[in-house]
């Protein structure tokens, strides 16, 4: 039973049947998933939610498919840490942190997007996976699709992060390393995917996909007790993920599952790569492309595909943006590590030294519920931090030693 | 014939030229505008072009020259 209608144009508004398709054909807008909420309304309740496992499939009724889910049937549903001591070193009273750093399998919020697209793969009946990735994608689509038992091609920046590599090569994809920028593996794809009929996850299945990001919104709803919280601090790179928080948001307040909607979204970006946050700053109705260059791989992308999308969403809930340095990377992971125990990548960092710079400039209030998302796993990215955490002390095995060398 | 769907975003010096004029003429292409959108700063225009794959990427080239950025449609997919 399913409770997708169909797609549409998010410019012109046209509709689409359910179908591998991604743009519209008279505007070249991007498609969107369209659902009967009337219908939805009737059935899903926060009892039926809550009596379901603990996996992103609990919200099924608001995901793309027609049939059951066939993949990652044990991903999503992530803590919701209150973070104390976090709280204590940015003076904030109620500071949550939605971990993502440990979403199953693959330790990244493309965890969830991946388990739609692959299950809707399959419900079109494809046999070939692929994507183009800076690499949590890639991690996510090998592993996944090496479970569903479908073919897999994966297209990554030459340049990328060994943990990235390790993560995509070790579930035996065919991993395509493209000498070249991440606007080099971009075209090379967007050609490949009109040439082979392969479910490329974040080009022709990208309606379904993106619906995934939702479940993350979802989960934070429902993990404060059927409420939204004040702000919520977003890491983009293509800018799906923070457009998708919103939108399912906004659908569990339509079905009734929350009673009030006054999030304010605030958008995280790298200085080195920060077209959404710079568009935002500047009032800007487009997004100028840019030339990535910061140790945040993962959210380098110099010309974001929903970017526009992103913008409307801080501009609709009254957040705003900002970016920070390569430095203050590192250091909101070295933050995040020593007070909350979590290590996450530079995406992360990001977020956090954003948050921490929305908090001090007083644009986000310090008595009001905070969200960070903390969306990948500090582990895929050790060469942004390896030469900045200090050196293990190392002694002769023996107690002399041992007092002598380590200054208690 | 081939055919390349595109984003184009003008900086503001740009915006007044007849850019996408002058290529298709020069390169012998057919522009097909879908969609455009011009503020103060920058410009944005997305269309279609038909001719022949060299032509087309020649006629990408001329437009990357005059410091016009040009996209596949739907952005970058890196992810
Ligand atoms: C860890 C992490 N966080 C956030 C994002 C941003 O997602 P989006 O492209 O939807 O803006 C990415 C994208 O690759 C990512 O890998
Ligand atoms: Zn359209």
């Amino acid at each position: 039973m399913s409770y997708v209608k169909g797609l549409k144009c998010r410019e012109c508004g046209r509709e689409y049947p359910k179908e591998p398709l991604y743009v519209c054909e008279y505007c070249f807008g991007p498609l969107e998933a369209v659902y009967d909420y009337e219908r939805i309304k009737k059935k899903l309740t926060k009892e039926l939610i809550e009596s379901r496992p603990e996996n992103l499939w609990r919200y099924k009724e608001l995901l793309p498919l027609d049939g059951e889910q066939t993949c990652g049937l044990n991903s999503g549903f992530t803590p919701l840490i209150r973070a104390r001591n976090l709280e204590k070193a940015l003076g904030v009273k109620e500071l949550y942190i939605k971990d993502d750093s440990v979403c199953h399998p693959t330790l990244s919020f493309k965890d969830r997007v991946v388990s739609v697209a692959l299950s809707k793969a399959k419900e079109f009946g494809f046999n070939t996976v692929a994507c183009a990735s800076t690499g949590n994608l890639a991690n996510s689509v090998a592993a996944q699709a090496a479970v569903a038992g479908l073919k897999r091609y994966i297209f990554i920046p030459a340049n990328l992060e060994l943990g990235k590599v390790v993560g995509a090569l070790i579930y035996n994809p065919i991993l395509v390393a493209v000498e070249g920028n991440y606007d080099q593996v971009n075209r090379l794809c967007s050609e490949i995917a009109t040439i082979y009929k392969w479910a490329f996850v974040n080009i022709n299945i990208r309606p379904y996909y993106a619906e995934g990001s939702k479940t993350y919104g979802y989960e934070i709803a429902e993990q404060l007790g059927w409420k939204a919280p004040k702000h919520i601090i977003v890491p983009c790179a293509g800018g799906s993920l923070i457009t998708k928080i919103w939108k399912g948001l906004k659908e569990f307040k339509a079905l009734g599952l929350i009673d009030r909607l006054q999030t304010k979204i605030y958008a995280a970006q790298a200085t080195g790569c920060s077209p959404i946050v710079t568009a935002i700053k500047e009032n800007a109705e487009i997004i100028k492309p840019v030339k990535p260059n910061t140790i945040a791989k993962s959210l380098a992308i110099g010309n974001p595909a929903d970017g526009v999308y992103a913008l409307a969403t801080v501009k609709e809930t009254g957040g705003w943006a900002e970016d920070v340095s390569d430095d203050e990377i590192v250091e909101a992971i070295k933050l995040l590590a020593v007070t909350e125990g979590i290590f996450t990548e530079t995406a992360g960092g990001v977020t956090l030294g954003v948050a921490k710079k929305l908090i001090e400039q007083g644009r986000i209030p310090k008595d009001e519920s905070i969200v960070v998302s903390i969306t990948g796993n500090g582990l895929k990215t050790q060469e942004a931090v390896v030469e900045k955490i200090g050196k293990p002390i190392k002694i002769k095995p023996n107690i002399a030693h041992f007092e002598e060398s380590v200054k208690i | 014939m081939a055919k390349k769907m595109v984003h184009l975003v003008f900086p503001q010096r740009l915006i007044k030229k007849p850019v996408i004029y002058t290529m298709a003429k020069k390169y012998n292409v057919i522009p097909n505008i879908r969609r455009a959108n011009i503020t103060e700063t920058v410009g944005e225009v997305t269309l279609e072009l038909s001719g022949t794959k060299e032509n087309l990427e020649k006629g990408r080239k001329y437009l990357e020259r005059q410091d016009v950025k040009v996209e596949p449609i739907i952005g970058d997919i890196v992810e």
